[in-house]
């Protein structure tokens, strides 16, 4: 068998692959199919599944519904589309704002000296050693009215004698994006950084000798060879961002409903697996096709994503 | 190179909480005498009446912060069984995580509305009642209530309500009913719990409709209804409503009694209000799973806590109604400051006028979805 | 010129994103030492040194004095047990779905094989699964598989299998992989196998080329993957909830339900104990690091 090792490299890639194999398929792929067999059932009076076949929750989830008023036979009921939308937006700005504020910061590290760059890395990364709850209450306490931010705006204020009214920071969109940037903002400079520092350090120099600007060369050489880092840190940020729901709860007040806060609310107040079932199938169908065409376009496929 | 570092510092951190696992620290002790005390002092009292235990553990799947640490370094001391504690922070989770298969819980804390529910599903046991002494401790007022008629599944923990809190020194006109709520003078001032049932409940109550109707024409009119309060609304909050009152994020709002308690601690100002139409009552219950592994460790337990010498400790901790006479009658020789601060407070100690008033939440079966599609939509509107 | 020179822009930019990263942390740690139980403003440092007094919600005295909740914390037995249950969990996690991920991302880069696009596909689902539906759907999962282990071999009482340590750790495997995998395939794009087949020219075969060839250079990926399974299972709630068993809390557990019921300055205490060991490892390593070279 270790000389079929050897030789077959395809039994090699099998081999390696089955151990990751056994905890997907064991673990994840049997939940899967019964979550995508449970959206299509119905909801007893108690909140077990009836076990059937039929659309009525994707039906619901997109908003088609006969039962109109104002004589139509078919409207729309933008509740759950909104809810989707709101979600995907927030998503895309977190995503942008995160790989913004981690390029330098990662670029940074990668090219740092080599022997403080761990430290650098361990740095990022000490805050998020606490817990994740936590970190979002501290945010609650920096933005409250009464805040530590209001309250250092307001001395400042003082001293050049300006009258000052508290900003209304907490509880709005704006603090759920400030929110859920902080946490997820070392998804991207991991991989990120796990990119950059692949570029050797001997390139810069030369593309300096053959005369590019320091813009020129980001442009023409970093950029494109970090790429697979910015990919990478996209789908760990953009993916987890759409189902959150802590976040926009505390910093929210819950009154921002995303579609994490909506497969919550099924399988916990609403008791009603079903619907919760339909809303997950579809989060992830649109989170695989955004991954998927996202990779696509940069050209990657072949070497990152080979669906 | 690099992996050398890694190696390290996870080679710290296993060291650390190697550490953690010799460091002691405050464990309970007994003294020579026979008697045992916990780390704080206490002198754990014996049990007034013995049970038979063969297990040797028992567990515990309770709210977070819900039972004295007296409770359960006395237990283990004076019955020698092991106590494993597990917790969860709201009846859903908890309902969840039992109905999915977890079958290895001994005593649940669940709340009135999740306790028809169980039942009906079969998730609880019947309490033999012979072994149950303690039920002899609870006032009455407490027994044979809707959700569990007779007791036979449940004996009562701890109660309370759920009404409106404003504070004094910002609110010119005080609200005295839910319908109050609605005064344009509080946009953007209020804060509400985060629970479609009470929510959508209060508002039903403001109609004049029941608190737990399943008629979708009344629920729709309920929501045509809550979505005229929104504005006023600056928070939803079921974890800690009175952090945004005391913070000064919002002026009044709905809250439980315990939170309005805890609240008017830190600033006096902090008023209390029974709404003319009714407050909605709440009970957190002993109950015990059918799978339950230990339950004769799950009597002795019960038995032993509800004892008046043990309960008394909960008016120490936890302001919310107490429904154990027995503990109340300890405490009022034997600590009288906690005492008077509970029965002289409006707060813990509910007028009768209001628990007559008031209304408990039951589970409302297939409408269930539906209240929860009113709350998607007055919440998702904006 | 000084290879690592890096421009004003970049620099500036760094602190102020180590600022955004560390201000909440700064704040956390204030809070810490607040005299106000309920935590929601900062009441003030709590200044004098006797037995515990607490009026209406500030303790005015303490026998730590500003270092009263601390005290508290270490007296909580309860923290003890779920840091032990977090860390024993988070270390055997990481480093189990650090080297099955590794595995997996080599394989997925570099091989061809027939299981390859379901293996594709199917290590994305712990990644865009919602926590809720993975927690449950494990927890269903074990707790069927155990009825049936458990009624086959006539397991019974307390030799049962049953939900705790194990089951967590195992969940807590199975969403790391990918994450895992993700980073270090990053690594591996554009891998330049010429140094392998140099490697096996001069005579070493495929394991030692790969233990001292491949893995060297893929070791940062290897390590950022490893820190971000850490950071996973450290802070993970909703799967660990619905897949842990009694005496197997967590930390987060603990916290979240804690949070959610009575916010005190305890947990504070926590993440500011936490964090002081985390800085101080992270001090002597660089220490250790500068003396090596």
């Amino acid at each position: 068998m270790l000389r079929k090792l050897r030789e077959d490299k395809s039994f090699q890639g099998t081999t390696l692959i089955s151990p990751t194999l056994l905890f997907m398929v064991g673990l994840l792929v049997i939940p899967l199919i019964l979550t995508l067999v449970i959206s299509f059932g119905s909801r007893a009076a108690d909140g077990t599944v009836i076990y059937g076949f039929s659309f009525h929750n994707y039906v619901r989830l997109f908003g088609i519904s006969t039962e109109c008023t104002g004589g139509k036979t078919i409207c729309f009921d933008p509740t759950y589309a909104r809810i989707l939308s709101r979600s995907l937006s927030l998503a895309f700005n977190t995503t942008v704002l995160a790989i913004l504020m981690a390029y330098p910061l990662a670029y940074f590290i990668a090219r740092a000296p080599s022997k403080k760059r761990n430290t650098f890395l361990f740095l990022i990364l000490v805050p998020m050693w606490t817990n994740f709850v936590i970190r979002v209450y501290a945010w609650m306490m920096l933005l409250r009215t009464h805040g530590v931010i209001n309250g250092v705006l307001g001395w400042l204020a003082g001293l050049f004698g300006i009258d000052f009214t508290p900003f209304e920071m907490l509880y709005t969109q704006g603090a759920v994006l400030v929110g859920m940037v902080y946490e997820f903002l070392p998804f991207m400079i991991l991989p990120l950084y796990t990119s950059l520092e692949k570029i050797d350090l001997s390139l810069y120099e030369a593309s300096a000798d053959l005369g590019a600007s320091p813009i020129r060369t980001f442009l023409r050489m970093t950029l494109p060879l970090s790429m697979p880092g910015v990919v990478s840190g996209t789908i760990l940020v953009f993916v987890p961002v759409m189902g959150t729901f802590i976040v926009s709860d505390l910093l929210g007040g819950r009154q921002i409903v995303l579609i994490g806060n909506l497969i919550q609310n099924q399988f916990l107040i609403a008791r009603d697996p079903t619907f919760g079932s339909a809303a997950s199938i579809i989060l992830m169908i649109m989170t695989l096709i955004v991954t998927y065409f996202y990779t696509r376009k940069f050209g990657l496929s072949e070497e990152i994503v080979g669906i | 190179m690099k992996s050398k570092v890694l190696w390290k510092v996870l080679a710290t951190l296993l060291v650390f909480s190697m550490l953690l696992t010799a460091c002691g620290g405050g464990a309970p002790t007994s003294d020579s005498g026979g008697e045992f005390v916990t780390s704080s002092g206490f002198v754990c009292p014996q049990p007034d009446q013995r049970v038979e235990v063969t297990s040797t553990e028992l567990n515990l799947f309770v709210w977070t912060e819900y039972i004295p640490v007296e409770w359960k370094e006395c237990f283990e001391m004076v019955y020698g069984i092991k106590i494993n504690h597990d917790e969860y922070s709201s009846n859903e989770e908890m309902y969840a995580k039992l109905s999915a298969g977890a079958t290895t819980y001994d005593l649940v804390l669940p709340t009135d509305y999740i306790v028809s529910l169980m039942i009906g599903q079969g998730m609880l046991q019947k309490l033999d009642k012979a072994q149950l002494p303690a039920f002899d401790n609870i006032d009455i007022g407490f027994l044979d209530l809707p959700f569990d008629p007779g007791n036979q599944y449940t004996m009562p923990y701890m109660a309370g309500n759920d009404a409106i809190v404003y504070n004094a020194d910002r609110v010119s006109n005080p609200p005295t009913s839910w319908a109050d709520l609605w005064n344009p003078d509080y946009a953007g001032r209020i804060v509400l719990l985060d629970d479609p049932r009470v929510v959508i409940g209060f508002t039903l109550l403001t109609l004049g409709y029941d608190l737990n109707t399943k008629d979708p024409v009344q629920l729709e009119e309920a929501k045509q209804k809550l979505m005229e309060l929104i504005p006023n609304v600056k928070l939803f909050d079921s974890d800690s409503p009175k952090t945004a009152l005391i913070a000064g994020d919002v002026d009044l709002g709905n809250v439980w009694n315990g939170e309005a308690f805890t609240a008017k601690q830190e600033d006096p100002a902090v008023e209390y209000v029974y709404p003319t139409e009714g407050a909605i009552l709440w009970q957190d219950n002993w109950a015990i799973p059918t799978s339950a592994p230990h339950v004769d460790a799950a009597y002795a337990w019960i038995n032993y806590v509800e004892q008046g010498n043990m309960f008394w400790m909960m008016l120490r901790d936890f302001p919310y109604t107490i429904p154990n006479a027995a503990a109340l009658e300890y405490a009022k020789t034997n600590e009288p400051e906690l005492y008077d601060a509970y029965i002289n407070s409006p707060i813990t100690n509910t007028p009768p006028s209001a628990l007559a008033n008031g209304a408990y939440m039951e589970d409302v079966g297939d409408a269930t979805p539906l209240y929860d599609q009113i709350w998607t939509e007055v919440k998702g509107g904006n | 010129m000084n290879p690592h020179r890096r421009s004003p822009l970049v620099i500036v930019s760094t602190v102020l994103v180590y600022f955004f990263l560390y201000v909440p942390v700064v704040v956390l740690v204030l809070f810490a030492f607040n005299s106000s139980k309920t935590n929601v403003n900062f009441e003030g440092f709590i200044t004098q040194v006797g037995p515990t007094e607490i009026i209406s919600g500030n303790v005015l005295q303490s026998p730590c004095g500003a270092f009263h909740w601390f005290c508290e914390l270490a007296k909580n037995a309860e923290v003890r047990n779920a840091t032990r249950n977090t860390l024993t969990i988070a270390l055997i996690s990481t480093f189990t779905s650090t080297i099955i991920g590794t595995l997996a991302a080599i394989a997925l880069q570099r091989y061809n094989f027939k299981l390859k696009t379901f293996s594709e596909v199917s290590i994305y689902i712990p990644i865009v699964i919602p926590e809720i539906v993975m927690g449950i759907g494990i927890l269903v999962l074990f707790s069927q598989l155990f009825t049936l282990l458990n009624g086959a071999l006539n397991l019974s009482g307390d030799s049962q299998f049953t939900l705790g340590l194990g089951t967590v750790i195992v969940s807590h495997i199975a969403f790391s992989i990918p994450f895992v995998a993700l980073v270090v395939r990053a690594r591996l794009h554009g891998f330049d196998k010429s140094i392998e087949e140099a490697s096996m020219d001069l005579g070493a075969n495929e394991l030692v080329t790969f233990w001292r060839v491949t893995l060297p250079s893929i070791m940062p990926g290897v390590l950022s993957g490893a820190l971000l399974a850490f950071t996973l299972s450290l802070d993970d709630f909703v799967i660990t909830f619905f897949t842990t068993g009694p005496g197997a809390s967590t930390l987060p557990i603990y916290v979240y339900g804690l949070l959610r019921r009575i916010v005190t300055p305890q947990v504070n205490a926590l993440s500011a104990v936490w964090i002081l060991i985390i800085l101080v490892a992270v001090f002597f390593t660089q220490r250790l690091q500068n003396r090596q070279t």
